[in-house]
């Protein structure tokens, strides 16, 4: 069985929030911007942890954030 | 680049002059008639020395050449949140420790197997540093490839 994948919105939800920066985004979550690059190309899966920071720092549910897809595969 | 990224080319360039230089070494050693336990002790100690000193001094240095350059280049004097280690670093070093280990423990098998064919105790004790070297420079490899992957 493959890796399943998790999407996010999180380039999208940034542009809507006055365009925040990726720098800003890291900081405001404590991570590199290298980690939200990679989680915005669907390279990175973050910890729960992370994804409920990331949703507190947009201010809405997890699930508006992340999406779970479970008919995607990934290589 | 991020500072993890330097720190790990900063290892990958100093464990691969080491293994060159051990290389080198054996190899007049060998060619010279003087692979005896006195020599090959005196390298195994010169190496594991190397890497040690080598290593901790380069970070250092590399720490402080980067907070210049990024000074210079942005005009802060404080740190950016890039030096932190997170979640995606931990996952990447562990996975590189990780094959690092693999690569060792296959090393040190193999090592021990040409004592079992006959082979003199040195031919294992070369064998094992080179292959701990080899799997330090591996693991490396791996750690900045998953790094330009993005994971």
């Amino acid at each position: 069985m493959g890796k399943r994948r998790i999407n996010n919105n999180i380039r999208k939800l940034r542009f809507f929030n006055d365009e925040m920066t990726q720098q800003e985004l890291a900081q405001k979550v404590g991570v590199t911007r290298q980690t939200i690059i990679a989680m915005e190309q669907g390279k990175y899966s973050p910890s729960l942890e992370l994804a409920f920071r990331i949703a507190l720092a947009f201010d809405i549910p997890l699930d508006e954030v992340f999406s779970y897809d479970p008919e995607t595969e990934t290589n | 680049m991020s500072f993890q990224q330097k720190n790990i080319t900063v290892s990958l360039v100093n464990f691969t002059l080491i293994l060159g230089f051990y290389l080198i070494r054996v190899i007049q050693m060998l060619l010279g008639g003087s692979f005896n336990s006195t020599n090959v002790f005196r390298l195994w100690g010169i190496v594991i020395a190397l890497a040690v000193v080598v290593t901790i001094f380069a970070t250092i240095l590399t720490h402080i050449v980067s907070a210049i350059i990024h000074a210079i280049k942005t005009g802060e004097e404080k740190s950016t949140i890039e030096d932190i280690e997170d979640e995606r670093d931990r996952l990447i070093d562990l996975r590189g420790t990780k094959v690092t280990y693999f690569i060792s423990s296959i090393g040190g098998f193999l090592s021990m197997l040409t004592f079992v064919f006959g082979q003199p105790p040195l031919v294992m004790f070369t064998l094992l540093i080179f292959f701990g070297v080899v799997a330090q420079i591996i693991g490396d490899v791996l750690r900045l490839y998953l790094y330009r992957r993005g994971f």
